[in-house]
């Protein structure tokens, strides 16, 4: 069943359009993760949904009914913000009940209500404390409570994570990844960190200036990306770009001959391409193997030794660098020449404009 | 390395200069301790020692003036000036800073701009309306050119500054409605600020001279600052008793002040932390 519905939704600050139009569909439980670059119009998209802002146009439909002039309160939402936005003048307990408090639950209802939710986030020993007495971590965790305490339809989580150190963001991921399970809950979180939506999403909307760009599973947009922009923005590092220019051969195959790389050929699938196409290879890191039929010829420039594995930064003359993920690594040092060899079936095409041929 | 007398000169003019101010802003207060201890007479030819006449000076003030009124008149047209202040000014300066409009912001400098308007152009047009209105010798002729103040607003404008967008978004989703949001959680927020214009607001009330003089007319109207100066501009004034008034309607702000020190510094380095 289909839980929350976006059919032609579109922003506009006066003449300058920030989201132009977005059609989404998400399922009950399901796990949606917006990401993008800064600006692209993620936490836009997610506060229209939430009623923070108002739509120009398009339907937000949840469970089934169109719910654009609906007052945030009232569309079975909760909101967790990236400062966590928790009231610095009440208690835990306090913050965890308020909104049930106006909604006129009775108290034992509240009562038993934030018992819950602090059981389940461990927060019993903290709810009578203010929130400036709680740390990064414990805070979000109230954050978090307050959504629970509503029993909303859907949890919207804007960049909960970006004010957490490191060590406490690997935590707190794993915190909500059980929490969508414990829960059953629908989420839709957004995030600049690729990392967050690839580990967390069951589906992850890929946005740019406020256009979906692909969705998908984390690894269907990983494998099998639709242009040079999901390509590149899904992966760390990302994913290698090489000019190219298509030559078909008298026997029907296509090559991509590499101007940049010594015009070394790579055979690639034919369908779509003609003779003098520009067009752009892309390359994952660690698609680079020894085994591979083709070559580029690489001098390296900087090497990152992470233990297990090796990203050599090579580029050839004064080419684009290129990142190569290689577990023996250990032997190479800056200056060396190598042959980076890679499995041409690997390589994806994109067209001029960026599109995936396919 | 400088050596450690080379660095004594501008700490001794540092002190210097920083001891001089401090006299200088202390010795009235001294100067009006001194002089209620002393006879009228005593505080003319400059005695500056303690004196005994503190007893009868005391004694005189309460003869003359009618404490408990001129006090009550004084904390009516205090309380009631500040309370109105806060609630109008804060809900203007949020209003301001919240909703923004172009048109608003044309308001708002407009509203600055009387910050540059001296009273005592205002004093004749005032009066004129309080005399329409039928409100000349009433407390109520004091307090309301007071409650929109273009400095408190412009004071509560800036602070929301430092409200926290998030929190308002937060109590949406919770279902609280605008005032709601003002009421339960910007105001309780807010409390530093809200404190540090108390203090302001109070202060400038309490001492409120020269449109009072204008509007209170009858005895029984007047507050503690107009008291004092009819005292002081007598044919021949005690000083004495001048000094003693002086001390007794120090004591109300100089306690508001004491009481709320700490919130009127945080309030004025700012309130959302």
């Amino acid at each position: 069943m289909s839980e929350l519905q976006l059919t032609g939704v579109r922003k506009a600050y006066g003449g300058l359009e920030v989201i132009k139009g977005v059609d989404l569909d998400i399922k009950t439980g399901e796990f949606v993760v917006f990401v993008g670059p800064s600006g692209c119009g993620k936490s836009t998209l997610l506060r229209m949904i939430a009623g923070l802002e108002e739509i120009t146009s398009g339907d937000l439909i949840i469970d089934d009914i169109r719910v654009n002039d609906v007052d945030p309160s009232k569309r079975g939402i909760a909101m967790v913000f990236q400062s966590y936005a928790l009231y610095p003048h009440m208690t835990v307990r306090e913050n965890m009940g308020f909104a049930l408090r106006f909604a006129g639950v009775p108290k034992p209802e509240i009562e038993k209500r934030v018992k819950e939710a602090a059981n389940i986030l461990e927060l019993e020993p903290l709810l009578d404390r203010k929130p400036k007495q709680l740390s990064g971590g414990q805070r979000q965790r109230v954050a978090i409570g307050r959504a629970i305490v509503r029993h909303p339809k859907i949890f919207l989580f804007d960049e909960p994570l970006s004010n957490l150190d490191a060590e406490l963001r690997v935590h707190m991921r794993i915190e909500i990844a059980r929490l969508h399970k414990q829960l059953a809950a629908t989420i839709i979180y957004v995030t600049h960190d690729q990392v967050e939506a690839m580990t967390l999403a069951d589906k992850i909307v890929v946005l740019r200036s406020g256009v979906v760009e692909q969705v998908g599973s984390p690894l269907e947009l990983y494998d099998d990306p639709a242009n040079l922009f999901v390509a590149g923005f899904i992966g760390s590092p990302k994913m290698n770009f090489l000019k190219g220019v298509i030559e078909i051969g008298g026997d029907g195959r296509a090559y991509a001959r590499l101007p940049d790389h010594g015009n070394e050929k790579i055979t690639v699938d034919p369908k779509g391409l003609k003779e003098g196409m520009p067009v752009t290879i892309g390359i994952r890191p660690e698609h680079f193997k020894e085994d591979g039929s083709a070559s580029l010829d690489l001098a390296i420039d900087m090497l990152e030794h992470l233990g297990g594995e090796t990203f050599a930064y090579a580029r050839h003359g004064r080419g684009d660098l290129i990142v190569i993920e290689t577990k023996n690594g250990r032997g190479l040092k800056s200056g060396d020449r190598i042959a980076a060899r890679f499995d041409p079936a690997c390589a994806l095409v994109f067209d001029e404009g960026g599109k995936r041929m396919r | 390395m400088r050596t450690k007398s080379t660095n004594i000169l501008p700490a001794l003019f540092t002190y210097g200069f920083v001891g001089l101010m401090a006299f200088l802003s202390v010795f009235p207060f001294i100067w009006m301790v001194l002089g209620a201890t002393n006879a009228s007479i005593d505080i003319i030819k400059g005695k500056m020692l303690p004196g005994e006449a503190l007893a009868t000076n005391v004694a005189n003030f309460f003869t003359l003036v009618n404490v408990p009124l001129v006090f009550w008149n004084s904390a009516k047209v205090t309380i009631l000036a500040t309370v109105l202040t806060l609630a109008v000014s804060s809900l203007a300066g949020y209003g301001f800073e919240i909703f923004r409009s172009r048109q608003r912001e044309r308001l708002y400098s407009a509203m600055l701009l009387t910050l540059m308007i001296p009273f005592a152009a205002l004093m004749i047009p005032l009066f004129i309306m309080m005399g329409k209105a039928g409100l000349i010798n009433t407390h109520i002729a004091v307090v309301l050119p007071t409650i929109g103040s273009a400095f408190v607003v412009f004071y509560f404008r800036q602070s929301t500054k430092a409200f926290p967008s998030e929190l308002r978004d937060a109590a949406k989703v919770d279902g609280l409605k605008e005032w709601q949001i003002f009421l339960y959680i910007y105001v309780p927020v807010m409390r530093s600020t809200y404190a540090a214009a108390f203090i302001i607001v109070f202060m400038t009330a309490w001492n409120n001279y020269l449109w009072p003089l204008i509007v209170l007319q009858s005895n029984e109207t007047k507050t503690i600052t107009l008291v004092i100066s009819s005292l002081a501009s007598a044919y021949y004034p005690d000083y004495g008793v001048v000094m003693v008034g002086t001390i007794l309607a120090t004591l109300p702000t100089l306690a508001v002040f004491f009481f709320m020190q700490r919130q009127f510094v945080q309030g004025m380095l700012g309130s959302v932390k």
